[in-house]
């Protein structure tokens, strides 16, 4: 009896993320959720105390699922570049797994919930990283500059890449498709820019 | 959530549809759910039904709702 429960607790967070996704953090409700999930507005309640309850519950779970894929196989004494470089293969590999996270996310980072989301990340994640950054610095092979700069070419090409590919197109409505060349090649284009 | 405490506490939360749609009413409540008996409780203003959560080991349904109608709300249970 156990496993269906939590196949059930299960249906509810993945359908939460796709109803606040399609509907936008304001049009979500317990209701249309437990619509979508074919259950009582009352398991939901069983589950969690509210609206908001749920929405963070969620949002802590999968912030810090993410934080620990993103970490995987990454050393912090690496160098700059296969550092980077598996920041860009945890990154690229989450996202694509999970389209609908990218959209939730931008949505936590745009809402009320912003603080406790922005929480899941204050672990193991950002001491790993900056350690990373810290030993960069050190041998010189990155230039110090401000957090916002290195991550703006760091990552948002990145994150560009793969909004397009989720969408399906790209600027001007041009169809696009990710691929692993297209990945690497933009990649590559980051390191030039950032290492001395 | 560990699925095994909550299926343990499963019986003890008590979930009702209110019409208490307010802050002033949710600070009316305040007072109502200091009565013995009530572990921890929760009203959802952002629900349509403004759900009430109550946790309770020694209370039923039937009480909370008839403290609820006893002071002007309309209380049933949420199924």
């Amino acid at each position: 009896m156990r496993t269906r429960d939590i196949d059930k607790e299960q249906l509810v967070k993945q359908k939460a993320i796709e109803c606040i996704v399609k509907d936008g953090m304001e049009g979500f409700s317990m209701n249309k959720l437990a619509k979508a999930c074919k259950i009582s507005v009352a398991t939901l309640y069983i589950y969690y105390k509210d609206r908001d309850d749920l929405i963070i519950s969620i949002a802590r779970e999968e912030g810090l699922r993410m934080a620990k894929i993103m970490l995987e196989d990454f050393d912090e004494n690496a160098s700059f570049e296969d550092g980077l470089r598996v920041q860009w293969k945890n990154r690229y590999k989450h996202m694509m797994e999970n389209p609908h996270l990218g959209v939730f996310f931008d949505q936590l980072r745009s809402s009320s919930y912003h603080a406790q989301f922005m929480e899941t990340f204050k672990t193991n994640f950002e001491t790993a990283i900056g350690n990373f950054m810290h030993n960069v610095h050190e041998r010189g092979e990155v230039n110090e500059m401000p957090f916002e700069a290195f991550w703006s070419v760091a990552y948002a090409p990145l994150y560009s890449l793969i909004r397009f590919h989720n969408e399906g197109y790209s600027v001007g409505g041009k169809p696009f498709a990710m691929s692993d060349k297209i990945l690497w090649a933009t990649f590559n284009l980051v390191v030039k820019a950032l290492k001395n | 959530m560990n699925i095994y405490l909550l299926m343990k506490k499963f019986d003890h939360i008590l979930l009702f549809k209110t019409n208490c749609s307010t802050g002033a009413d949710k600070l009316m409540l305040q007072c109502l759910m200091q009565q013995d008996g009530i572990e921890e409780w929760n009203l959802d203003l952002d629900d349509c039904d403004y759900v009430l959560r109550v946790i309770s080991r020694t209370l039923n349904h039937a009480s909370i709702i008839l403290l609820l109608n006893r002071h002007g709300y309309e209380c049933c249970e949420l199924i």
